[in-house]
This record gives structure tokens, sequence and C-alpha cells, in this order.
């Protein structure tokens, strides 16, 4: 089977999911200059985009655009069926369904890493403590770091506390999570421990797109490699197509000097 | 990496062993160093450290032999503090009450011992800093015995005597004109006064110099008795230290006779009045209950200590911090107001009201919480606040009457009802708001109901309290009630909504613009023209809300300083998880914002404490107004002002010391400056 006959099937596959993410047209300026320019794009269920290109592409700013971080001026946002309007119900609605990883982390530094983790499900969820803090420790243990619950975020280093924002966003039960540059503000033998939770969580099925630098792992978990530049996709496929046989001369620019 | 408890302890042995020791230098060549531009090499550097320490030197004794001459002076009348202790502390408050101001104290102090022993101790003190004071202290006090000037020799007539330019003695004739012992008349220019010898000055002073010696004494037996490592390891714990300083001040009064002055009323003649009692001490009418404060102090400490590492600790510091919010309250209530309730009202008026706004609330607050009532609640939740406004505006317009404290209740509810979207969810959350709300109507009618109780204490002035009692009473309500007010307009100001972005600016730089002196004079004036026909704000409560809106508006500006500190993150953060702008501001943005402007905020708080000496100018007997004008006034002490003016700032700066002293502590302890 040639790549191009297994693309064509995973296309195929793909073709009968339900979609979770589409975007039609999106365009975002930052005063008068246009950040994202008619981004469009659909996500499938439990499918795992990445989003590569320059900085300044407008990479971090559509993703961030998905849940309303941002807010984009013209074109459609459809998350699992409802769309980003200025209604504060559906973006409350969104928020709660959407994950999202940051290159900062953000952890709340005057809260436990547990009370991170638990104040979302208890507060907007509306789950009860116990339960919360049940739901708590399960998602440490499955980012390997049980034994820190009580420890304040000032007291890990820095790819546990990356390890602590992705339990605190999947604490919500999301349908959908987005990686801003999750590894970019990492020392490089951290970077690995944050790969495999990502790794763990793509093949548990989870719909993400992330926005990496990351080639390796770009090439090994994603279903789909999107490449931006100047506010436009340029160009869409498969990790094989992407990286063995590019077809716009920007991506081919952008490949020979970051491989 | 994994490494056992014995691997850990064996590391960390050999981290103290390998330590290089580093020897603290001896005083002399700490002093050549530091002072004399030692170590430096060149003869210009030494020539310039020497010279600035020596200058500085000198202007620092030149000042303190000043101070010494005043407080040690014959012609200082200590006498005049003494004897007005009380009067300087709650001013004419009548003695047969005065048992009402100890339970308070009591209060204060069971809630103060306890959060003492509750409190996460250091290291205590260490010998060395002991000997640093000794040797400090008593460094000071053998130099002032040597550095006041010889006492002015006073005469039987209590004036100091006189000496012509020659040293010839001078007497006062019958007529008070200055003569020689001869009668013939004395010279106008070049009178000096009398002093005592040199010699018998510092012999008369043999006490403060044993003093003095034997502080070095203790300073010389820590530092060469110790090694110094120890010095720098022996801890002594700092609050039984303090508890135990404490007790050897009110121990004095067991020993030495602090006088008495009361005012009161003559019986016969019915004339109101400071009255002189030399016979009676203050020592002797209050060490017993000075005695019982010191003991209920030691059992509230030894009981927090006790409390600490049980498991229902956090609980206990829980319900310490609530003590502390209602004591300004319970005490305010014991000191100040008489229950001398109107029964029948309190049963057909405030007891209803409160029941039926305390339940019909819960209810209320219940409902709007129910999962899945949607857009219903805020449309309730509106319309409540729309039937609050509409009592006012039927106030305005003379429409109906109501009781103010229904119109108040109607916008309390209102304002929580607006909350409710927040609590939506399980049993325990919509919970958690019905107590919100309880709580809160309970106090406000408790309050409201004691405001609206006269007072059954009887004080000849019209103010129910004065002197350093009401300093502080009107610092705490200030805190108490402009630091929630603060926080709202810090909020207001950052908020997303235009119109409470105005509003808070405006009332902001308005209240900043204006000086507070100008506040409490409008305050005290004006107020009460506005208000409508038969209610009247009593003096201190109009001082009171004067000093409440000044100090938001600084609250508020400090707040807002360590609201833009939290960094965009934390938003992002908040808002990607869902929160709504209220919990937001509730779980993330106020507790890290309010503590990065804990200095700022403990530095307004002693503002506002030492801003209340202008309760004098406004005509408050407050603390200031003791000292400058009523004890100058006394006929025993008439023009008497510089001693009790210097008590009062040493009080003053006591308070002000400790405050400042409690914030660095918890600035450290919640690692404030550190992420």
């Amino acid at each position: 089977m040639s790549i191009n006959d297994a693309t064509v099937a995973v296309t195929e596959e793909l073709a009968t999911r339900d979609d979770m993410i589409i975007c039609e047209g999106v365009d975002k300026w930052y005063g008068d200059f246009q950040a994202l320019k008619g981004v469009s794009a659909t996500i499938k269920e439990r499918e795992v985009v990445v989003v590569l290109g320059p900085s300044g592409s407008g990479k971090s700013t559509w993703i961030r655009c998905i849940n309303r971080l941002e807010q984009h001026q013209s074109g459609r946002i459809i998350v699992d069926g409802v769309e980003l309007t200025n209604d504060t119900r559906n973006i409350e609605k969104i928020r709660s369904e959407v994950g999202m990883v940051f290159q900062q982390f953000n952890l709340f530094p005057h809260l436990t890493v547990r009370d991170n983790i638990t104040l979302a499900p208890i507060w907007v969820r509306k789950k009860p403590r116990g339960e919360a803090e049940a739901l708590a420790t399960q998602l440490l243990e499955r980012v390997g770091i049980p034994e820190q619950a009580d420890k304040f975020p000032g007291q890990l280093s820095g790819g546990q506390q990356q390890r602590v924002a992705i339990a605190r966003a999947l604490a919500m039960e999301p349908r959908v999570m987005l990686f801003d540059e999750p590894t970019s503000a990492l020392d490089p033998e951290m970077i690995k421990e944050v790969l495999d939770v990502m790794k763990d969580l793509a093949r548990g099925g989870m719909t993400m797109i992330v926005v990496t630098h990351e080639m390796g792992f770009a090439r090994e978990v994603a279903d789909r490699i999107i490449f931006m530049e100047s506010g436009e996709i340029v160009e869409t496929g498969t990790p094989e197509h992407f990286f063995t046989s590019p077809e716009e001369d920007r991506t081919k620019l952008f490949l020979s000097q970051i491989l | 990496m994994e490494s056992t408890p014995l691997d850990t302890q064996t590391t960390v042995e050999s981290d103290v062993a390998t330590r290089p020791e580093e020897a603290s230098l001896p005083p002399l060549e700490w002093m050549q160093r530091n002072l004399f531009g030692g170590g430096q090499g060149s003869v210009g550097a030494v020539a310039r450290s020497t010279s600035l320490t020596v200058v500085f030197t000198l202007l620092g004794l030149f000042a303190y032999q000043q101070l010494l001459n005043f407080i040690f002076s014959e012609e200082t009348n200590w006498n005049s503090v003494r004897v007005n202790l009380r009067l300087l502390f709650t001013q004419a408050y009548p003695e047969s009450d005065y048992h009402r101001i100890w339970v308070s104290l009591g209060l204060v102090l069971v809630l103060s011992g306890v959060g003492l022993g509750l409190m996460k101790v250091g290291r205590g003190i260490s010998m060395k800093k002991i000997a640093t004071w000794c040797v400090g202290w008593g460094v000071l006090v053998v130099l002032g015995v040597f550095l006041r000037q010889p006492s002015v020799l006073v005469g039987d007539d209590g004036t100091p005597l006189l000496a012509d330019a020659d040293g010839v003695a001078l007497a006062r004739d019958g007529l008070g004109a200055l003569v020689y012992l001869d009668g013939s008349p004395a010279p106008s220019q070049g009178l000096s006064v009398v002093r005592e010898s040199y010699g018998d000055a510092i012999s008369s002073r043999s006490g403060w110099l044993l003093i003095g010696l034997v502080l070095i004494g203790i300073a010389a037996a820590i530092w060469f008795g110790f090694g110094d490592k120890r010095r720098r390891s022996t801890f002594l714990p700092a609050i039984p230290l303090s508890i135990a300083g404490i007790g050897a001040l009110i121990s004095t009064t067991w020993w030495y006779n602090w006088g008495n002055y009361t005012f009161s009323t003559d019986e016969e003649t019915g004339v109101s009045g400071f009255n002189f009692e030399p016979s009676v001490k203050v020592a002797e009418t209050t060490r017993n209950p000075w005695t019982i404060m010191f003991v209920v102090l030691v059992v509230a400490y030894v009981l927090g200590r006790r409390l600490r590492g049980r498991a229902f600790e956090q609980h206990f510091r829980g319900l310490l911090i609530l003590g502390w919010f209602l004591a300004p309250f319970v005490t305010f209530f014991a000191i100040l107001r008489g229950p001398e309730f109107d029964w029948a009202y309190v049963a057909a008026v405030d007891l209803p009201l409160w029941l039926a706004f305390g339940i019909g609330g819960a209810a209320l607050m219940w409902a709007l919480t129910k999962p899945g009532i949607g857009e219903v609640g805020r449309v309730l939740a509106v319309l409540v606040l729309a039937i609050a406004a509409f009592t006012w505006i039927a106030a305005f317009f003379g429409w109906f009457g109501m009781l103010q404290k229904v119109r108040l209740s109607f916008l309390l509810l209102g304002l929580t009802a607006l909350l409710a979207p927040n609590f939506i969810g399980e049993a325990r959350q919509r919970l958690t708001l019905v107590y919100v709300w309880t709580g809160t109507i309970t106090i406000f009618h408790v309050m409201a109901t004691i405001i609206n109780t006269p007072s059954s204490i009887e004080v000849p002035t019209e103010d129910f309290a004065g002197g350093f009692m009401v300093s502080i009473y009107v610092t705490v309500f200030t805190l108490l009630f402009s630091f929630p007010l603060g926080v709202l307009l810090a909020l207001a100001r950052t908020s997303r909504l235009p119109i409470f972005r105005l509003l808070a600016t405006v009332y902001i730089e308005a209240f900043r613009g204006v000086p507070l002196i100008t506040m409490l004079f409008f305050f005290t004036v004006f107020v009460n023209l506005f208000l409508p026909e038969g209610m009247e704000l009593a003096l201190l409560a109009a001082v009171t809300i004067a000093f409440v809106l000044f100090s938001a508006a600084y609250l508020a500006e400090n707040v807002r300083g360590g609201l833009q500190a939290v960094r965009r993150g934390q938003y992002e953060a908040s808002d990607a998880l869902g929160l709504t702008t209220v919990q937001r501001t509730g779980f993330i943005v106020l507790p890290q914002g309010l503590r990065v402007s804990i200095p700022p905020l403990v530095g307004q708080a002693i503002a506002t404490y030492k801003e209340t000496s202008l309760l004098a100018i406004v005509g408050v007997f407050d603390f200031l107004r003791m000292a400058r004008d009523i004890i100058p006034n006394q006929p025993e002490f008439l023009g008497e002002r510089k001693p009790a003016l210097l008590f009062i700032c040493v009080i003053y700066f006591v308070g002000a010391y400790a405050m400042s002293k409690y914030s660095q502590r918890l600035e450290k302890n919640l690692g404030v400056g550190e992420r």
C-alpha cells in the first residue's frame, strides 16, 4: 500500500466521524494587522491535529479563538454543534467542553496541586468535593505525579507543572484539548515527560489540536498536520505526506529550515 | 530521585560539617571596619569615614541629651500623665461601668492569646541578638547617666532657682519679684538657673548606672560565655518572652503607685468636674483586673499551643478569624451600649423583620440556586433589586413610610440574589449561599437594633467615648468597613462595565483630591443638613463614615495595584476552565492580588490609625485632645502640655510599630515576593 493509498484510507475513515470543530473563513485583526486570514478547517472527533508554522504565523491565535480567549471578527467557529457568538451561555458551554494547556502552564500559584485540579470541577461542573478529589487523584496518577498533590505549583519542576496543567484541563472531562506550545517553556530533559502524557492522551481517543515545534511528536502522533503561515492555512495533510512530499514552496522552505 | 530517609539524614549532617564557619567580627574590629573606614587602605577613606561617624554621633548624642533633659527635668510634671491615665485612655467613662471595658479587653486578649499560641513560630530570638540588645540598651543608659545635664534646683514654691551672671543666688520676694537675698533688686539680664553639681548629679543616678552596667554585663556574659556557634544557634522563644515582658509591666501595679484622676459629680453640689484624688492610686483600683487579664492571656496562649497540630486546628483557625471579625461589634456593644432594649418594640418589629428576611431570603436563595433554573433565576434576582430600588425612590418622593432597615434589607437581598447563579448545584453549594445570606442579614439586623437602642451608659460629655478608646474604635471600624469597600471599588475600577469604571474612578479621584480634615468637617457640619427630618448623625458616626469613605479611596488604589500584578495568564487559565467572572475574581484574582498589596494595605492601616488624631480638631474628646486641651486646663496642671504629648507619641508609636512588625510577619508567611 503506497503512502497515498494510506492517506486516502485514513481520510475516508475520518470522513465517517462527526465534526468536532468547524472553522469557516475566520478572520482576526489586531488593530490594522490581520492575524488570521480566512482560516477554514474541520476537525473530526478523536482526531489529533498538529499545527506547524513559523512564529507569528497565527497558530496560537487560531486555537485561542476556538475557546474565545481571542475574539474573531468574522467567519464562523462551531464547536461540537455550538456556534461561538457573543452569547455568554454558548461561550460558557464551549469553554467547559474545551480544555486548554498553555505554554507558561498558568497554574494558580496560591492553590495546591489538588485544589488547582478540583476548583473547576467543583464550581463549574458542580461535582461533589469528594468525587472531584477522587478524580484529581486518578488524573495525577495518569500523568505520573500522584505524590505531588499537596504541594504548591512553585515547588514543582516545569515538566511536573505542565503535567498538572494537563490534569487540570482533563478534570473538566473536555471533549477537545487545545495545546498551545506546551513544551516551549521547558528544559530539554523535561519535554519527553510531557509529550509522553500527550501521546497517551491521543491514544486514548481525545480530540486534540496541538501547536508545537516538536517534529518527532507531529510525525508519530498526528492524524493530520496543518501548516500555517502569515495567518493562512498553507497546506494540510497526513504526516507522511507533509514530511516526505510537501506540495507548497513555503512548506518546503519551512521544513528545510527546521529539519 | 528516590532516596531513603537515612540517606537524606547523612547528607544533611555532612552538609553541616563541611559548611565553613563564618566567625562574627570581634566588636573592636567591627567598629574599626564599619565606622572608621578600616580595611580600605586609603587615608582619605579613613578620614572621610571617621569624620562622618564623629559628626553624626555628636548630633545623635545631642538629641538624646535634650530628650533626657526634658524627661527627667524637675520642671516636667509627669504627674499630669500619671494621674490622668484613665482620662487619657477612656475619658470620663463611668467607673461603675468599668467592668464592661475589662470584659471586652478580656475577650480581645483571649483571641490574641489563642492566636499567638496557634501561630507558626520561627526559631525565636538568638542569644547573639539578645546580647546585641543588652549592650545597646546598656550603653544608652550609661551614656544617659553621664550625658544628661545636672538637674535644675527648684525652690519651695516649685519654680527653678535663679542666679545672676556671677552666680550669686536670687530669690523671690512676697510679690514674686526677683531679689538678692539681702533684698536689693536683681538685674533683669544675664540670669541663669541654678543646677546641682555634676558630681551630685552622677551619684544621684547610681541606680541607673547600675542598670546599664548590669545590661552590659549580661551582654558580655553571653558574648564570652557562649562560643560563637552556640551564640548563633541558641534561641529563646519570642512569644513567651514577650508575654513575660507584659507580665513584668503589669507587675509594676503591685509596687509602683500609678496615680488616679477621675471625672465625677459632686453629690452635694451636683457640679461635675475633674476630681483629683491623690490618696487613691490607679494601681490599687486596676491591679486586680490587670492581673486577671494577664492570667487570661497566659491561659489562652497555653490553650492555643495545645490546639496546635490537632486535627481540627484548621476549623479552629476559621473560628478565630470569625471571632476577630465579630469582636469589634461585640465589644462596642458591651462597652458603649447598655442593654436597655425596648423589648416590646424588639418583639413587635425587630424580631419579626429579621425572621421574615432571614427565612424568606434563605428560601429565595435556595430556589434561585436550583439546578436548571436558567434565565428565570437572573430575572428574579433583578426583580428583587428593582423592588429595592423602588423603595428608595418611594422614600425620596415620600410616597409611603418604611423603616430604613427594611429598605437596606431589600438592597442586601437583591445584591445577594445576583450572586445566585454561581452557587447553582448540589445541596452543599446551595447551602453556602443560604448561610452567606443568613449571616449577612443577621449581622445587619443585630447592628441596626443596637444602633437604634439608646445607650443606658451616662457620661458627662456628649460623646459616649473618648481618649485612646475612641481612637482605637474609629481605627478598627474604619478598617473593617473601608477594606471591603476599597476592594469593591478596585474591582469596579478594573471592571469591563463602563458604568462601574466611571463611578469608581469619579469616587476615588474625588475623595483622594480632598484633604481628610476637610472631609471630617464636611461630614460633621453638612451631612446633617441633607438628612431627612428627625434623623441625626452622631458626631462619632459622622467622622467614622468620613474616615471609611476616605480610607476606602486609598485602599482601592492599593488593591488595584495588586490586581494589576496578577498575570494575564491567570485570567486566561480561569476563562479556559469556564469559571464565571465572579468565581474568577473570588478564587483566583483577589487572593493573588491582595497578597501583593499587603505592604501598602498595612501602610494605609497605620496611616488611618495615626490620622485618628485629627478627631481632636473636629471636637471629639480623643487621645490627642486629652493631652493637648484637657490636661493643660486642669487646675493642678495648668499649661502642662509637653509630658502628655510625649506620652501619647509613645503610645501611638507602640501601636504603629506593632502593626508594622505584624505585617512583616504576614508577608513572610504568605510568601509575598516569591512565586
